[in-house]
Formats: C-alpha cells, structure tokens, sequence
C-alpha cells in the first residue's frame, strides 16, 4: 500500500466573481523513502492540491472532492480532531517563506518545543532537547545559543533550517515541502536541497516537493506531476520526463530555459498568459497557447493517458505519439547535452 | 589590452565606473547623531561597459548588486569613486545638472507590481518621461506611447488601462516601455525578471534582446540567477560583499571560472538534466554571507573558501589578478581548471602567478 495515495482530487473556491476551480482530478501516489516533484507556474494548482491534503484549505468557501488516503484512512473525510493528530506528526509541511511562516514574537525554541509538546506526551526538558537536537541535524551553528533566538536574529537560509527542523521534529513519514527554496539564494538552496537529502536518507521520509525550477526537480525528485491550469498534463518517472517529454506545455517549459550547459540564442517562449482558472478555456486549457493546436483541442478535453511506450508515463495531449516523439527529439537536440 | 575589461581605458566606454564606494552610516543619539560603524554595501568596485555591451551582475543577495545600480543612476551619492558615463564625469553632479543625464539613462526595476504607480493609467505611466524631460507635445506623446506598447508587444489600445488590470509579464513590458521611452543609451535592469514564471521570463528575455539588437542599446543586468545572466550577458562581474570577485566574457566565465567564489556559485546551480545533475558533487558553502558592517579581513570570501590559506588569505586583500583576455579576479590562489569539487579545491591551490593590475 502507497504511503499517500491521491485519487481524483478537486478542490474549487466560491469567490465573489464565480467558482474557481483550482485542482482538477488529480492522481498521485507516494511510497516510503521517495521524492515527489510538483512542478508549474504560479496559480497552476500546485500549493492547492497539498494545502488541500493538508485541510489547510479555508473551509468557509473551499468545495472539496476525490480522496486522499494515508496509510489507507481518507485524509478528507477525517473529522479536525483527526486530522490534528496526523497533522504536524505523520505529515508536515514546509512552507515557501521562511519570512513569514514564523512566528516573530516567540523565540524559534519555544515555537519548536510546541511543535513537539503538541503530538507527544513528554516533558518541555525532552522537548527542548529534542529541538536542539533538530538545529544541530539541520546545520545551525550554535545551537545551544541560538535556540532561545528569535526569527529576526536568523538569516533567511537560516530560517528555513529552523522551518525543516519544525518540520522534522516529529519524524514525519511525509514531508510536504512548498517551493522551499524559492525565496532563497543559490548557494543557500544548494545547502537546504542537499541537508533534505541528507535527512531522506537518515530519517527515510517521503518528499512532495512544489516547485517552479525545472532544475530543482531534476535534481531531487523521482516521480514527477507537471501541473498547467488545475490540470495534471504529463505525470512521468524524473528520467523519463527529462529524456521524452510529451506534452507541448511540458517542451515549452524545457525550451523557455536558459541553461549553464548549453547555448542558445533565443529561448523558446510559451506565448500568452497562463487563463484564468475562473473562466478557463474549452477543451484542453493549454490549447489557447499551443503551437500545435488541432480543431479538437479547442472542443474536447484530452484524457491523461499512457504512452504506448511507457503505461508509467501520463499524459494529456491530442497529439498523435509519432510527432510527439518528433518534437519531443528536437527538443532535446536543442537543448540538453549527453551526461559526460 | 589585457586590462581592457576591468580598468578603466581611454575612448570609446559608454560608462566607466571607478573604485567606487558606497557607505551607510549607522548612527546612535537623537539629535547629536554619533556615527558608531557603517554598512560598506559597495567597497571599490571598477568597471566599463562598452555601447551596445551587456554586463551582467550575479551575487547573493546583500552582496551590493542593486546598490551599485543606485550609485550608477546616481539616486545614490557614491560615498567615494568616480563614475563616468558617455565621457563626462557625473560624480559630482548636482540634481538639475544631473537631469539631462537621466535622459540617457533609464531603469527596469524588480517587481513589477510595485514600480508601477496603480492610480495612473498605462500611457501616462509610459509618458511621464517625455513630459518631464519636455519631449513632445501631448499628442506627440500620446502618439509615442502608443508606438512604444506595440514595440513591447502590448495592444496600443490599451492606452487607457490601469497596471492591476495586466498580469505580472504584461506589467513588467510596461516598465521596458518607460525605460525605453526617452531613448535612453544605457538601460539599468535591476532583477528585471526573477519575479516572474519561466514562461514570461522567457517573452521578456527575448524582448529585451531584440530591443537591443534594434535600438542599440547598453545594459546593466543584475540577476541572481546565473542562467538568465550567462543567456543575456556579453560580460559576467561576480560580486561579493561589496567587492567585485571575477569579471571575465560570458565563455570564459562559465568555462574556466578563476575564482572559488564563482566556481561555488557555478556548481550551486540546479541543472535540468537528471544525468548531469545528480551525480556531480556540487561545492556546497558553508554558512552564510558575513555582515558587510564588519567584513573579513583580508580576502573577503575567506571564512567560506575551500581553498582557503592561512596567514595569507586572511591578512593580504587580494588585487585584481589579470588572467590573460578579458579575465580579471580577486584570489590568490585561482582555480586551475573546472569543473572541481570540493575536495579538489582543497587539496591543489598554488600561489598565482598572474600579474596584478596597477592600482
């Protein structure tokens, strides 16, 4: 049995102007020790779909449907009691920004001892010690000191150590990482990627990471979901994904890339804007931007299907496999080099 | 001609900037206000860009990047250092003797959701410019404005829209539209595009090259990230803490990287190809920036170098070393090759025999 199993997943928000519906009947599956990467532009449904795993959703106008279940017991049809207890235990999250996820007028000891104090039945010396024990797995620098800290004292890098060690004080089973290094510089997201792998292997969590980097997902993940307007459009093994991309959206993304390794002159962009999730286009959601546009992708939703190759690897697209496989080659001719 | 690139050289450089410093005091007491110690945000820093050039800025965050872009627009007083742009020394310059100047030069700011002001509509935020600098009459304007919106690939209808009712790509073509409706000589792009999806970033990256190789024009481009900076730059300065680490052309960089610094930040970067990606061992730095109230002694970058000698690195500020065409960095100890890991770094490392350029 999967670890956290998602199936047809929705989740809309009645607003002022109308539903907006936000996750779209999404599937995924994640089993012990592996690392799960979300990958699309902002508003694509990404947060949302593990906000609503969470019940993190606003509950006043959040429409919620499909299960997930952890461990076998519907996360969704949990009652806030239950859910508490798996919350901040089982699962935790780490959010986008480490800025404002804490809590500034508690030191970060207090705030850590809390998230320990909550699920386990110990004592606030164990629970101190425990915390201490955290700041030292996650690389901060006098940690006896700095725990009676408080969020403005820290660094940006290190405030997100602080946010994985609340995250982990719990030995999580899963950890929900939001786009955790986003707000980050590039050296500081090298140390935070490589201490989250680090801590997967100690620790043996299974990772969702959100994110918008291509790059951070090639990096860390093993399965990948590629997310566009509350729609999974290609779902595929890291690998896979990288070598044999299927989906115009997915290609547009590659090619809209500039990368270290290899030059191009003109990047190849996706025209127009990402639709309004409120009144999103007929047919496929992609095909208002699609260079490859049929008359059928206008009218008729695509399924997310295997291809003929691959049954593990998912995709949404009208397209005939002979020219995906055409484009998909031209793609990576232009763009990526072979592994030396 | 060795030099060329990091000093500054008679003749045809559109700006040459020139050991430029920039302080902030921090101050105590209320009315007699003691300064106690000072922020060194830039400390000497020395470059030129030539017409038509792209010089891209990388650095962390706090390294002193964006400061040097005020110092450059001259909306901040350098605390020391010369700055010459099209031939004329605009250091000392007063604001209204400075105001023809800003004619030439313009700016794209970060966030396009806050460098529009949401009160104005879209043609009087583009021709605000005209109008300050007395280009035009109103209709000529108008007619400017309009012809700019469809330059940056926006509907010149949309003349009368407010910023909120465009997205954030949308928005961030209308700051390019200002920047470029004076007909600046050189623009200053300030993060122009880290907050914005790749997709977007990808339309505004290419406009502003296209709008480069169409109008002739000069940028500075400050990014933290050093794809975007290797896809727009001409020439690459790596800063840090205030000073600058490596300047070198945009191949050399990114092949051979001389300093440990860049070869860190070079190595930091996540790749899109899980058959690279992973199984390099990346140079992961320890620790944070230190604060540029109190920096290092010596090298900078010494408290986080792998290769990091003792009794020199922390006592001896290194020059500019000139490492043959177009190649200047601050370490004694450069790498040999690239790409290294840490491990290598450490362990190799002989002192530099590369010439220091004359102060």
């Amino acid at each position: 049995m999967a670890l956290l199993e998602v199936k047809d997943l929705r989740t809309s928000f009645r607003t002022e102007d109308g539903v907006v519906r936000a996750v779209e009947g999404v599937n995924f599956s994640v089993e012990k020790g592996q690392t799960l990467g979300i990958v699309g532009e902002s508003g694509c449904g990404k947060s949302v779909t593990c906000l609503t795993i969470m019940g993190l959703n606003p509950k006043r106008n959040t429409l919620t449907g499909g299960e997930a279940l952890w461990k076998g017991n519907d996360l969704l049809a949990m009652k806030p009691s239950e859910l508490r207890a798996v919350r901040g235990d089982e699962i935790s999250m780490i959010f986008q920004d480490p800025m404002t996820s804490l809590n500034p007028v508690h030191t970060i000891g207090r705030q850590l001892i809390e998230a320990v104090l909550l699920h386990r039945d110990v004592t606030k010396r164990v629970a101190r010690s425990r915390a201490l024990e955290l700041l030292k797995a996650v690389g901060i620098p006098r940690a006896e000191t700095r725990i009676d800290d408080y969020p403005h004292q820290f660094s940006g890098g290190m405030r997100q150590r602080v946010m994985i060690a609340m995250a982990l004080i719990n030995d999580p089973d899963l950890l929900i990482a939001d786009e955790p290094t986003t707000a980050l510089d590039v050296t500081t997201q090298a140390q935070i990627l490589a201490l989250m792998k680090t801590l997967q292997e100690d620790f043996g969590s299974a990772i969702i990471m959100i994110t918008h980097d291509l790059g951070v997902v090639a990096e860390v993940a093993d399965d990948v979901l590629v997310m566009y307007a509350a729609n999974v459009v290609e779902q595929a093994e890291v690998h896979d994904l990288f070598h044999r991309p299927q989906h115009p959206y997915t290609w547009g993304l590659m090619g809209s890339l500039p990368r270290l390794e290899t030059d191009v002159e003109r990047l190849t962009q996706i025209p127009g804007q990402p639709p309004s999730l409120l009144r999103p286009p007929n047919g496929c959601r992609f095909h208002p931007r699609c260079p490859y546009v049929m008359e059928v992708c206008k009218t008729t939703v695509p399924e997310l299907l295997p291809t003929q190759r691959d049954p593990d690897h998912l995709q949404k697209c009208h397209l005939d496999e002979e020219t995906k496989e055409r484009e998909s080659a031209k793609l990576l001719a232009a763009t990526m080099v072979e592994a030396r | 001609m060795e030099a060329a690139s990091a000093m500054p050289a008679t003749g045809d450089e559109l700006l040459v900037v020139e050991g430029v410093r920039k302080y902030f005091p921090i101050t105590r007491g209320i009315i007699f206000q003691k300064e106690i110690a000072s922020v060194k945000a830039v400390d000497g820093v020395t470059f030129s860009i030539k017409p038509g050039e792209t010089l891209g800025i990388v650095g962390e965050s706090g390294c002193g990047k964006s400061t040097l872009a005020r110092c450059i627009m001259k909306l901040l007083e350098p605390t020391d250092g010369k700055i010459t742009f099209d031939g004329r020394d605009i250091t000392g310059l007063s604001r209204s003797a400075m105001r023809p100047i800003r004619r030439e030069m313009t700016m794209i700011f970060q966030d396009p959701y806050a460098s529009l002001n949401p009160r104005k509509r879209v043609g009087f935020i583009i021709g605000e410019p005209l109008e300050v600098h007395g280009l035009g009459t109103p209709a000529e304007i108008k007619r400017r404005v309009q012809e700019l919106l469809e330059v940056v690939g926006l509907n010149p209808e949309h003349y009368n829209r407010f910023p909120h009712e465009f997205s954030g790509g949308q928005r961030q073509r209308i700051g390019v539209a200002r920047a470029l409706s004076v007909n600046p000589k050189l623009i200053v792009c300030d993060e122009p595009v880290s907050a914005l999806d790749v997709s977007v970033q990808a339309q505004i990256l290419n406009l502003l090259k296209d709008l480069q190789d169409d109008f002739g024009l000069t940028y500075v481009f400050i990014a933290h990230d050093l794809n975007v900076v290797r896809h727009i730059s001409d020439r690459v300065m790596v800063m840090y803490l205030g000073k600058v680490a490596e300047i070198a052309s945009r191949e050399v960089l990114y092949r051979e990287p001389k300093h440990p610094y860049t070869g860190a930040l070079l190595s930091a970067v996540p790749i899109a190809n899980p058959d690279i990606g992973r199984g390099r061992a990346a140079v992961v730095l320890e620790g944070d920036v230190p604060s540029p109230v109190n920096p290092p002694s010596g090298c900078r970058f010494h408290p986080r170098c792998p290769r990091f000698v003792e009794g020199h690195c922390d006592v001896e500020e290194p020059p500019l070393y000139s490492f043959g065409r177009d190649q200047v960095a601050t370490c004694h100890y450069p790498l040999e090759r690239w790409p290294m890991t840490a491990e290598e770094m450490r362990r190799t490392g002989t002192k530099t025999s590369a010439e220091p350029l004359p102060a």
